[in-house]
């Protein structure tokens, strides 16, 4: 089943400059999908069409088969959990729990069921033992695991993250990337779209998409795109560590072959 | 930055533990309580003493600390030199108490009465002040929204948006300390370029005040729209039904409190207003 499916968008938000044109794609259920591109690809602009927090688009955006339009969206918000860059303005509630409890609230989920999903989901996250702590006593990446413990509480079928990651220090980038993977392995269905700049992090990914002046620019495996080393550093971006090592020994005339896709595999390779 | 006045003491005394709505509903008896007026100084003395009484015992179950106490009362300087001014100036028909001074040539004469009545009114906004205190330190403000919110639930009959109110000052609540963090760090950042918030003339400081409101404005303005959409993308309606996480439950002890003070307001309105009671304490140069 194709969770979403994005055919010929574009969109311009003063009329003249396209933000996003003429893109498309499709991710299926389960995937874990990447979207990179540097400043002013129109990856936030892609991130706002999606969430339904952008109107005014030409083509068509479908998310679980239901085409989004502000009847749809209130509807479509049940089965998608969005978390934000900015870790301070997504936190509503006043403690960790009433934070998590906030979408339980909107979704009208009885009170005595509430207390056992947040225990669960704040156990998930790592932070049972801050429930009562206020949002000001936590690091960044405290409030972004809080960030994901509220929106998994609300049991989504997909899961935005719009470069949740950005404003953390590498130890909280850690924690959140960990956090992603095992949530994938709790959950095999749950469908995942990463828009980020990090390259290491879209590694990780089943699937990456390049975003270049609103465009489409690569689109595979990431070890299909990051082969790409030369046209990605074109449109300033890097690629991650493990490509440009393989990138590096090719150069040296080692051959490595396709389908290595972490350094452990690639150490194991080349003691071979 | 740091607020003493009114400040949330974490501290787990029965105080802290009585049920929000009945802690506002109780403190605002003992409130109006306060400004009953009595004919006679005798009672007023007598009851005006009683309710200090009762405020001690309810800052020490606070653990309010003395410092703190006197920190809210430093800015009643200001009312002393206007309460003495305003009674001086105001003749005193029936005096009790002899004549403290008297300047023959304006036929202006002050009796002690002024200074115990400025001393009465004095008195009277401490305890109101420490009242309040009493109720802001041993709440969190979240609760007192609660508190409030319920308060104003039946208002929804008539269109009252009792749920919004209450949901944009538990967020300003939230928010106080990340704005002050964006304070300080404009402030910071506006310094080592040059401007000064504390040196120079004051024409000058409040010229340099701008270049700290309007990025304040901006960055808070930033802050509410990311926020109006996480919350929105997190399903929430503000006319739409929700279920709540925290509910109030009502417990005994919440229950004596309240009709502790009801009982306390009962009784001082029966003495202040059946003249029988009002005039139950009287001295000597009272009995005309």
């Amino acid at each position: 089943m194709k969770i979403i499916s994005v055919n010929n968008l574009s969109f311009s938000y003063d009329g003249e400059h396209p933000a996003i044109k003429d893109v498309s794609f499709d991710v299926e259920e389960g995937s874990y999908v990447a979207i990179i591109g540097h400043n002013g690809s129109g990856k936030s602009t892609l991130a706002k069409i999606l969430m339904g927090l952008l109107n005014g688009y030409e083509g068509e955006v479908k998310l679980f088969d239901t085409v989004l339009s502000n009847q749809s969206i209130t509807a479509l918000r049940k089965r998608i959990g969005i978390v934000f860059q900015n870790p301070d303005n997504q936190f509503v509630g006043s403690t960790v729990a009433d934070d998590i409890a906030f979408g339980l609230e909107n979704h009208e989920v009885p009170h005595e069921e509430m207390e056992g999903i947040i225990h669960q989901y704040a156990s998930e996250v790592g932070m049972i033992d801050f429930l009562d702590h206020e949002p000001e006593s936590l690091s960044g990446g405290q409030k972004q695991r809080v960030a994901i413990a509220g929106v998994l509480a609300m049991k989504p079928d997909l899961v935005i993250f719009d470069e949740a990651t950005a404003m953390l220090d590498p130890k909280g980038k850690r924690e959140i990337a960990d956090i992603i993977l095992k949530m994938k392995q709790e959950n095999p269905k749950l469908t995942i779209l990463s828009i980020t700049h990090d390259v290491e992090e879209a590694n990780r990914a089943d699937e990456v998409l390049v975003l270049n002046d609103g465009q489409l620019f690569l689109s595979g495996k990431p070890s299909e795109v990051f082969a790409h080393g030369k046209e990605l550093r074109e449109i300033q971006l890097d690629s991650p560590f493990l490509a440009m090592l393989i990138e590096a020994l090719k150069k040296q005339g080692i051959d490595v072959p396709q389908g290595i896709n972490d350094v452990e595999k690639l150490e194991e390779y080349l003691c071979r | 930055m740091k607020f003493s006045l009114g400040r949330y003491v974490p501290y787990d005394s029965l105080i802290h533990r009585i049920d929000p709505r009945a802690k506002l509903l109780a403190i605002l008896f003992l409130m109006i309580c306060i400004f009953f007026p009595y004919q006679s100084w005798a009672m007023t003395f007598a009851v005006d003493g009683a309710i200090f009484l009762l405020l001690v015992v309810l800052l020490y179950m606070t653990r309010t600390k003395i410092v703190d106490i006197l920190r809210s009362l430093k800015s009643l300087w200001f009312m002393i030199i206007f309460l003495l001014l305003i009674y001086c100036l105001i003749p005193t028909t029936e005096p009790t108490f002899p004549l403290a001074f008297e300047v023959a040539a304006w036929n202006w004469r002050v009796y002690w009465d002024s200074f115990l009545q400025a001393a009465k009114i004095l008195l009277r906004l401490m305890m109101m002040i420490e009242l309040t205190m009493v109720l802001t330190s041993s709440t969190k403000p979240l609760d007192l929204t609660f508190a409030l919110e319920w308060y104003m639930t039946p208002l929804k009959v008539i269109h009252f948006p009792a749920h919004e109110i209450a949901m944009i000052i538990s967020i300003a609540i939230r928010f106080i300390p990340t704005l002050l963090e964006d304070t300080s760090r404009i402030m910071k950042s506006q310094e080592s370029r040059g401007v000064s918030f504390s040196h120079g003339r004051i024409s000058k400081r409040v010229v340099s005040l701008t270049s700290l409101i309007i990025p304040l404005f901006v960055s808070a303005f930033m802050r509410s729209d990311e926020l109006a959409n996480a919350m929105e993308c997190r399903g929430y309606d503000p006319r739409g039904n929700r279920t709540r996480y925290r509910l109030l439950k009502a417990k005994w002890y919440d229950w004596v409190f309240l009709l502790f003070c009801a009982a306390v307001f009962g009784v001082l309105l029966w003495f202040s207003i059946d003249p029988r009671f009002n005039a139950l304490l009287l001295f000597p140069a009272e009995v005309h």
